[in-house]
């Protein structure tokens, strides 16, 4: 399998630093994303890892050339900078981070005025101005300059959480909360967060921003290890993971297993609904668990395709309330911010677990059981259409989705094929409410794709 | 202007978005970095002008990405730089800033581990090696970090005390032009920590707005300051470039002195102290030089126009044999100072001089000869250059000729210097003759080479 150790496409640039991730490829990439949003403030952010700060001198030298006033924001999540955007006027912005990938890649988060992600067509237009090298240029004379603000993000993302939460039962509670930051970008805002604003009994590990990752940066079972054993050692009521950037969040039950993304973000959604009505907007992967709380609440469930900005893009139309990517740990409140924020997550979980005065593990419990299986086959070129077609035939009573790959809408469970946007793999999901049935779903899946 | 972007073994130079873009900044710091080897870290410092912050955010990313540590010393000359350099064990430093030019432009200044302009070998390897593109970026666990240091002036200020006697300064009523640069900082330093008298102006560091173009000679001595001299009835004019590398004066009348008279009026100042040393100019600036230095029984060595060459000769003497080094653009080092060219020690050694001497600038003058110096530039086709050349060699057969930057020629009654410019299609022609008026060497000099354009 090819590696890709750098990519520059339309999702930005991402890649190896050094050998494939230069600070030219970044100035260059940093002038031409300011010649699209054009002479205004445009916020820059990083998370931890160590070559942070000179890319981040990279895309301030090549925003400056361009003409953009540059806003340094330091060290943040990848939701504050979304919500600092947003809130300060500003053109555009572009964090520097590879989110949740290993300490050796990093990458540019590109976002609008809006504090969006750039959609599909603002990242084909910059991808267009890229490859035309044709850069914006100031001179002297227009050139503006960079100003710093590092203590005010915090401060506007974390008033936005709180306007939906009941904080005083949650400090009430003072709920024993054990803590991964991985060392990232919302290291000390967590802490702060969660001990002085959110009066918890805090234990934290990995929470030093100066420190590299201490595990593999996406926060799942896998590389949740140490935090389980942290709940368990403290009899926390709660164990949280963070990525690098902020806005993924795994979960921990007070018996230290980890909680499946899926039911972390049906808990979210649920805990948003009780307290405010609107619609919710997931991903096709996404568990029906979702469905099932937001028909519980009479509310309308769509799905898009995967990917956060296309979920955000459909929370947009249909004016949604939350959302998420069950898979990746991203949860999606439109009353905060349209992005993924783990301090919404969390604030969010706390708030109904103080309401319901239920543990963890019970809120977990109560939402209907479904069972899921999900792989990967690598396939030939050309072969992916016949391969879908004859997934079709295996089941000609499907109602059939195409939007984004092919899923398969079966009486008792659905598959999901869709192919990986950077590698020849055709990645596969199946949810069924019945344990025998999805394993039965899985195997023929993979038989007939293998074959 | 025929070209926005210079790139030479003097540096590169440009009008900052049409020529001078971020990716010069960020290849050239990568390519300086492979330059320098050894692991130590790079200074930098830049000057106002707006531009300045975006090439330091190329150069501090290519540094930082080279595996380089890097000390930021923030708004300071490079004469601050430079000792900065050669206090600690940095392994070079990088100068932002366009000196003597307008705003619009910006101009890299590269230096070594000495703290001194690269000599034309180092600065040739430094071309080669950005021109091949061979830079060594570092993995993720070598990236270097950015370390800020903003004692620099204090510290310069120390030395500077050390080696001047800025008692010197107290009996004179001074007047600062510091063309909205960097100077007015070392000045203010001055009179806080001094009882002088020095009235500044055009002292607010400037991004765009200059209050005139930084350079420093007769013109622009005449624009602001000279008149305000006279008004306010002040013993001396002094006018720095933005980089305060360099000064040009006026006398306490108003009276505007030629830059050309800088080097030889600070050559005077050192021989008297340390007869028989070396003055080091190029073959470009004013044989007032040559009249001083026989005085007192010193040599001249001229070299080709340009600072590497400066350098390249520098590198050849002992210290202790050199009296001072400069040009007729008024920069000039001076061997207790570190070999450094820089504005304020010029002016307290002017100062100095007049202390010792008891006497005006004006008085000082008197003193010298004045010769008549014209200089005029022309456009020309490059591969007619050769050809005017050698006209020009026959012309003055019998003449004493020196070919090593062009052709100077030297004549009972003056000289003339004409050669090509290192960076535009120019040929500069300057003549200077020690009895009457040039006038009429120099429009024959044009016939010649205009006969060519």
């Amino acid at each position: 399998m090819r590696e890709h150790k750098l990519k520059v496409g339309v999702s930005g640039v991402r890649g190896v630093v050094g050998e494939f991730l230069t600070p030219l490829l970044a100035a260059d990439f940093a002038q031409a994303f300011g010649a699209y949003v054009g002479r205004g403030r445009v916020v820059l952010g990083r998370d931890t890892r160590f070559t942070g700060p000179m890319i981040e001198h990279a895309v301030a030298c090549g925003l400056l050339a361009a003409g953009c006033e540059v806003v340094k924001v330091g060290v943040q999540t990848t939701p504050t900078m979304q919500i600092y955007i947003a809130e300060t006027g500003a053109v555009g912005g572009i964090a520097v981070t590879a989110s949740h990938n290993p300490a050796e890649y990093n990458a540019l988060k590109l976002f609008n005025g809006e504090g969006l992600f750039f959609n599909h067509y603002e990242r084909t237009e910059l991808l267009d101005l890229f490859h035309q090298g044709e850069f914006q240029v100031a001179t002297n004379e227009q050139m503006l300059g960079i100003v710093v603000d590092d203590v005010t993000p915090w401060k506007r993302h974390i008033d936005r959480v709180l306007k939906h939460v009941e904080v005083e039962r949650i400090r009430k509670r003072r709920f024993r909360v054990a803590l991964d930051g991985v060392n990232g970008a919302g290291s000390r805002m967590s802490v702060w967060f969660l001990e002085e604003v959110l009066g918890c009994d805090l234990h934290a590990i990995h929470v030093d921003p100066t420190k590299t990752f201490p595990r593999e940066a996406e926060p799942k079972p896998e590389t949740l290890g140490e935090l389980m054993l942290l709940v368990r050692a403290h009899g926390c009521d709660v164990g949280f993971g963070q990525d690098p950037d902020g806005d993924r969040l795994a979960v921990c039950d007070e018996l230290g297993v980890m909680i499946d993304n899926d039911d972390m973000l049906a808990l979210a959604i649920e805990a948003a609904l009780a307290k405010q009505g609107g619609d919710v907007v997931v991903n096709l992967t996404t568990s029906n668990v979702v469905e099932d709380v937001a028909a519980k609440y009479g509310r309308k469930l769509y799905r898009a395709a995967v990917g956060e900005a296309n979920v955000v893009d459909r929370m947009k139309r249909v004016n949604a309330l939350i959302g998420g990517e069950g898979s990746s740990g991203g949860v999606i409140f439109s009353g905060t911010h349209l992005c993924r924020d783990s301090y919404t997550a969390m604030a969010l979980l706390l708030d109904r677990m103080a309401g319901e005065g239920a543990k963890l593990s019970e809120l977990g419990r109560a939402l209907p059981r479904y069972h899921r299986r999900g792989g990967k086959v690598q396939f030939a070129h050309g072969k992916l259409g016949g391969l879908m077609l004859a997934m079709e035939r295996q089941y000609p009573a499907a109602e059939l989705e195409r939007s984004d790959g092919l899923k398969l809408n079966l009486e008792d469970g659905w598959i999901h094929l869709r192919a990986s946007n950077t590698e020849p793999i055709l990645r596969v999901a199946v949810e069924s409410r019945s344990e025998a049935r999805a394993e039965e779903m899985f195997q023929r899946a993979m038989t007939l794709l293998k074959g | 202007m025929s070209s926005s972007l210079r790139i030479s073994t003097v540096g590169v130079r440009g009008v900052v978005g049409p020529g001078l873009k971020a990716h010069h900044a960020l290849e050239f710091a990568a390519a300086f970095s492979v330059f320098l080897g050894r692991p130590d870290p790079v200074l930098i410092a830049r000057d106002p002008r707006a531009s300045s912050v975006m090439l330091r955010e190329g150069i501090v990313a290519s540094l930082l990405a080279s595996g380089r540590d890097v000390i930021d010393l923030g708004l300071v000359s490079t004469p601050v730089l430079q000792h900065a350099i050669q206090r600690s064990n940095a392994a070079g430093g990088i100068s932002i800033g366009a000196s003597h030019n307008n705003a619009d432009w910006n101009a890299l200044k590269f230096l070594g581990p000495n703290g001194t302009y690269l000599s034309s070998g180092e600065a040739s390897e430094l071309l080669d090696i950005y021109h091949l593109r061979k830079f060594e970026f570092r993995d993720w666990t070598s990236v270097g970090m950015l370390h800020y240091d903003d004692e620099a002036l204090d510290r310069y200020m120390e030395e500077l005390e050390q080696v001047f006697d800025l008692e010197a300064l107290k009996g004179l009523r001074i007047v600062a032009d510091c063309s909205s640069g960097l100077s007015s900082m070392i000045l203010k330093r001055v009179k806080q920590r001094h009882n002088v008298d020095i009235t500044m102006i055009n002292a607010t560091l400037e991004p765009k707005a200059f209050a005139h173009t930084p350079n420093t000679n007769a013109r622009t001595v005449g624009l602001q300051l000279a008149p305000v001299v006279q008004a306010i009835g002040a013993d001396l004019g002094v006018l720095f470039d933005m980089d305060s590398d360099r000064i040009a004066v006026c006398c306490g009348d108003g009276d505007v002195v030629s830059e050309e008279m800088i080097l030889p009026l600070l050559a005077e100042y050192q021989l008297k102290r340390m007869p028989g040393r070396m003055v080091i100019t190029n073959l470009s600036a004013t044989s007032v030089v040559e009249h001083v230095a026989g005085k007192y029984g010193a040599s001249v060595l001229r070299v080709p126009v340009g600072r590497q060459h400066a350098m390249d000769a520098m590198a050849m003497y002992p210290a202790d044999r050199i009296a001072i080094a400069g040009e007729g653009t008024g920069a000039v080092m001076l061997p207790e100072f570190r070999f450094v060219y820089d504005g304020m020690a010029s002016l307290l050694a002017l100062a100095s001089h007049m202390h010792g001497e008891r006497a005006s600038l004006k008085k000082l003058l008197a003193g010298m000869p004045r010769f008549d110096m014209r200089k005029a530039e022309v456009e020309l086709d490059a591969k007619r250059i050769p050809e005017l050349m050698t006209e020009l060699e026959e012309r003055y057969e019998g003449a004493q000729k020196s070919t090593l930057d062009g052709l100077r020629v030297d004549f009972e009654t003056g000289w003339f210097h004409v050669r090509v410019s290192n960076t535009e299609p120019v040929v500069r022609v300057i003549a200077e003759v020690r009895e009457g008026n040039a006038e009429e060497l120099m429009s024959k000099l044009l016939d010649v080479v205009r006969s060519y354009a």
